[in-house]
This record gives structure tokens, C-alpha cells and sequence, in this order.
């Protein structure tokens, strides 16, 4: 009886003092980053006066089909990309298929239920972040510097890229598997290979071969920008032409690089819906 | 009933294995596509064999005995910051554009033709890397510098925040919107009191995870002249400053590390509010979206 009625409106939780200190940080770090004299100086006003610049871009005429502009793609020069195309496809398979096989005993010594001790958990998971750190391109420029530019760099640089990912991605499926099999099979006298061969691995497969898939979608990606730095597929040649400005040649790399990742995209969606 | 149950034979067998056949037809093809790639590449395997010196003469210079340079260490920091800062102003980018396109692609709240098209206008543009929009459109209007970067990284985001965005929106209890309905809110009012609330927490971790991938991205833009870190990493490298490289690549690995676990806390107490257990990092990468 002695409880209020409920007939006034309930007060509003007091909003932390957290939120206003992140609001303010926030503030300060966008302010910051805007300006032009700590920051990277952006000019919304001065974008929009030099957004005309991009029209010579779009559409320029050129007798030489080559040098036209973006908008108006010169086909011809298809044949001439076919080679290249077929080169990133092939640095795909062979760094997808080396990366996720090594991939697949360190993710099983980077997760918590099969790894081998706590110094090689500590040892595996910090090798992975530290390679998960740096990207890409940056792995093919130092490779580049190794063996000299061609696929070969970009190979081994997407295979770094993919260990990192599938390691990460599995270990983490492998912490949340069924632990019932892993006690049946120590119970049964398996040690440790023999349990996460018979009682991790059959529960993983599907996801492993799905995280696979997706890192070679990972690949096609990336070996467009590899060449950037010299390490082959259809970057280089994508690049080549943009430091010449060819623009509709690049425009037709473009537009065949969208094909390409779409096709292997639905391809890859649909094979992992079969699986998992 | 006897007699028939009699007819069934007693399990003593080991039940037979189950067909392999697809999964052995599966790994022949992928097989064959691998040895197809291995033999006709264009790669001297050979010079594999110069991997390992070539590696380890690099590695020597950079971080043992001619590196890391630490006179460089200021060059290296600066580059960085202005990384972090491309990054961050293209995830606000991103952040701010992708709310609106992600309400208009989620196909509950938006309708089955606009939806339709909105996906596939952010699938187009997470088919381009960030160094391909840089190259190809904001570097011709901004000019070389990390106001393009920013552009770049931005336009990517949207692409990818959108689509999330819109996941997570198509995922919502309905009982919120229908009540906003029933109280006569109108269309804006529904979204934004219906919708909003329920989704804003998740999208925002999104967008810090957007921002530690972006820092990634940042990293690199510099090697097409697109601002940032890129540039020493590249330039130091091409023309063989090892020492330089590395400790422009150290301070890279460690700012990375950095950001990711302030930006991971900050998201743990998005989601789960304070002195809470972490989130496991496969709630957000299960949504396929890593880099």
C-alpha cells in the first residue's frame, strides 16, 4: 500500500559520466585528424571545387583508344589481360592450398582444448597476432626485396596472409567443439595427436574447409593490389597502365577484376552453404 | 509381429563406412587445379632457394645488427599518426553514410526492389580494395595525399558497414516497431525509436571494428602516394634502408596491436557493459568480414 502510484512518469537513468568522457575524446580526435595542421587537412569546400578534376578522368577525348577515359573502356585490350588474369588465379590456388595446410596444425596448437602446453599457446597466439598485424602488400614488398619481383613474392606473402587468417578463424571454432569426443578418446588411451585426429578434427572439418574457401576469395582480392609492389597477377599490369594514365585500359581491368571476384564469390557462397 | 521382428538381422556388423565419393572427387579437383597453377606459373623455383638468405640479410639489417634505426623512430611515428588519422576520419566516413544505406538495404524495414538494389550497389564497391579506389578515382580529384586515402578507406567502409549494418537490422525483435506503429509514429519515428535502440550498440562495435581493419588499410596507402606510413615503408624498402624499414615496421606491428586492444575494450563495454568477460572475437568475425 505504501508503494507510489503508478500513475508519474519513471525518472531516466543517469547517463554515465563514461559516455560524456568518450563523446569528448571522440570530439577531440576528429577535430585532430580534420585539421589541417595536425591532421590530414580536409577541405570539404576545396573536394568539392576539385571534384571537376575528375571529369578529365571519366571522359577524355584521345584518337588512341587507349588513353581515353574511365567511362569508355577500350575492349581490345582484353587479350592482353587474359595472361595476367590467369596468373592471379594460379597465385591464388597455390598460396590458398600451401596456407591452409600449414594452417591446420598450428591452429590445433593455438587453441586452449588441443594445444600442447601453456608456453606454446602463449608462444603460437602471439606469433599469429604479430603476423595478422602486418598486411598483405607489405609482407610481398619485403619479399620482393628477397627474391626479386614476379609471382613468386606474392605467392609467398598471400601464403603468410592466409596462415594468419585460417589459424585465427579455426582455433577459435576449435575452443567452442564438443568436448564429449576429446574425453571419450583420452578415456579410450589416444594421446594427444590421436584425439584431435579422431574427436576435434571430424567436428571442425566442414568449418576448416569453409575458412578455406573463403581466404582463396581472400587471394583473388588481394592479388589485385599485389602487383602494386611487383609481385605479379593483374595488379602489375593494372598499375602499369594507371602510371601511364590508360585510363579506359584500366577501366577494362577493372570491370574484368569485378567479373572475377563476383564469379569466384557466388561460386565460394555456394559451395560453403553445401558444407556447413 | 514376432516373425517379423525375426526377419530383421541382429546388428552384429560393423555398419558400413559412408560414401567418400564426393569428398575424394572434391580434393582430386582441387589437387589438380594445384598442380595445374604450380606447373605453369611463371615462378622460378629456383630462386627459392635464395629465399632464406635473401630473408634473413634483410632481417639481419632490419631489426640485428644494422637496425632498427632509431633516428628514424620520429619520421616512423608521424607517418603512423597520420595513418591512424586517415583511418579514423574514413571510418567516421563510413560510419556516417553507412546507418542511413544500411536502413535502406535491409529488406524489413526497406522495400524488396530498393533493398535489392542498395546490395548490390555495396557489393560493387567491396570489390575494390582501398588502393584501387585510391588509384582509380580519389587521387585523380584530391591529388596525392591522405585526403584521398581518407576518401578511399571512407568509400570502402560504406561498402562494408552497410552490409553489416543491414544484417543486423534484419535480425531485430519485431514487438518494438510494432508498438511504435500502434502509438501512431510515423515512418522516421518507427526507425528511429523502434530500430534504433535495438541495433545502435552492435553497429557501433562494428564500426570500431571497421576502424581497426581500416588501420591496416592506412598502413599500406601510402605506397600509391595516398598518405600515411606506406610511404617510408616503401621507400626505405625499394631503395634498401633496411634499418629504416624496420623501424618503420616496428612501430606499425606495435601501433596495430595498440589500437586493436583499446578499440576491443571500448567494444566490450559497448556490448556487454563494464567489468565484463570479452566478447569472443568470432561474434564479429563470423560475419566474414576480416579484411
Amino acid at each position: 500500500m505504501t508503494a507510489a502510484p503508478l500513475s508519474r512518469r519513471p525518472t531516466k537513468p543517469a547517463r554515465s559520466p563514461v559516455l560524456l568522457l568518450g563523446l569528448l575524446a571522440f570530439l577531440a580526435l576528429t577535430y585532430l585528424s580534420l585539421s589541417g595542421q595536425f591532421g590530414i587537412g580536409l577541405d570539404i569546400g576545396r573536394l568539392i571545387d576539385d571534384f571537376g578534376r575528375v571529369t578529365t578522368v571519366l571522359w577524355r577525348d584521345n584518337p588512341n583508344p587507349a588513353r581515353q577515359g574511365l567511362l569508355q573502356p577500350n575492349w581490345a585490350y582484353v587479350p592482353q589481360t587474359v595472361g595476367p588474369m590467369i596468373e592471379t588465379f594460379q597465385m591464388a590456388v597455390i598460396a590458398a592450398v600451401i596456407g591452409c595446410g600449414v594452417a591446420l596444425p598450428i591452429s590445433f596448437l593455438a587453441s586452449r582444448l588441443t594445444t600442447a602446453g601453456r608456453i606454446t599457446l602463449f608462444v603460437t597466439r602471439s606469433v599469429l597476432n604479430v603476423v595478422r598485424a602486418i598486411p598483405d602488400i607489405l609482407y610481398a614488398l619485403v619479399f620482393v626485396a628477397a627474391v626479386g619481383i614476379g609471382p613468386l613474392p606474392g605467392i609467398l606473402a598471400l601464403i603468410l596472409f592466409n596462415v594468419g587468417v585460417v589459424a585465427k578463424l579455426l582455433s577459435e571454432t576449435v575452443d567452442g567443439v564438443d568436448q564429449g569426443p576429446i574425453e571419450a578418446a583420452r578415456a579410450a588411451g589416444g594421446n594427444q595427436t590421436q584425439t584431435v585426429r579422431w574427436a576435434v578434427l571430424p567436428q571442425v572439418l566442414p568449418n576448416y574447409v569453409a575458412y578455406s574457401l573463403y581466404t582463396f576469395e581472400l587471394n583473388i582480392r588481394a592479388s589485385t593490389v599485389l602487383g602494386i609492389v611487383g609481385a605479379g597477377g593483374i595488379g602489375r599490369a593494372l598499375f602499369a597502365q594507371y602510371k601511364l594514365f590508360n585510363w579506359s585500359n584500366v577501366a577494362v581491368t577493372i570491370v574484368e577484376l569485378f567479373l572475377l571476384v563476383l564469379l569466384i564469390e557466388t561460386v565460394s557462397i555456394w559451395l560453403r552453404r553445401r558444407l556447413v | 509381429m514376432t516373425a517379423a521382428r525375426a526377419t530383421v538381422s541382429p546388428p552384429t556388423g560393423r555398419p558400413a563406412a559412408p560414401s567418400q565419393l564426393r569428398r575424394n572427387t572434391g580434393l582430386l579437383v582441387v589437387l589438380a587445379v594445384f598442380v595445374w597453377s604450380a606447373l605453369t606459373i611463371d615462378v622460378k623455383v629456383g630462386r627459392l632457394l635464395d629465399l632464406p638468405s635473401g630473408l634473413w640479410l634483410i632481417f639481419d639489417r632490419m631489426f640485428l645488427r644494422g637496425g632498427p634505426d632509431l633516428s628514424y623512430l620520429p619520421t616512423a611515428l608521424q607517418g603512423m599518426i597520420q595513418s591512424i588519422e586517415i583511418a579514423w576520419v574514413g571510418t567516421i566516413i563510413g560510419a556516417i553514410l553507412s546507418l542511413p544505406v544500411g536502413f535502406f538495404a535491409a529488406k524489413n524495414v526497406s522495400s524488396g526492389l530498393v533493398s535489392t538494389i542498395v546490395r548490390q550497389f555495396l557489393n560493387a564497391i567491396r570489390a575494390f580494395p582501398e588502393l584501387i579506389l585510391a588509384v582509380a578515382i580519389f587521387i585523380p580529384i584530391a591529388g596525392l595525399g591522405p585526403v584521398a586515402g581518407a576518401l578511399a578507406v571512407g568509400l570502402h567502409s560504406i561498402g562494408t558497414l552497410g552490409k553489416l549494418t543491414a544484417e543486423v537490422i534484419e535480425g531485430i525483435d519485431t514487438g518494438p516497431v510494432e508498438a511504435a506503429r500502434a502509438v501512431g509514429g510515423n515512418a522516421l519515428q518507427v526507425q528511429r525509436w523502434g530500430v534504433m535502440p535495438q541495433v545502435l550498440p552492435e553497429i557501433v562495435a562494428f564500426w570500431l571494428y571497421r576502424f581497426e581493419i581500416n588501420v591496416r588499410a592506412a598502413a599500406v596507402l601510402g605506397f600509391v602516394g595516398a598518405g600515411g606510413i606506406g610511404l617510408s615503408l616503401q621507400q626505405t624498402l625499394v631503395f634498401g634502408h633496411f634499418a629504416k624499414s624496420g623501424m618503420a615496421l616496428i612501430v606499425v606491428v606495435v601501433a596495430t596491436i595498440l589500437v586493436d586492444s583499446a578499440s576491443g575494450w571500448v567494444r566490450r563495454r559497448i556490448i556487454a557493459g563494464p567489468g565484463s568477460k570479452p566478447v569472443p572475437a568470432e561474434v564479429l568475425d563470423a560475419t566474414g568480414h576480416l579484411g
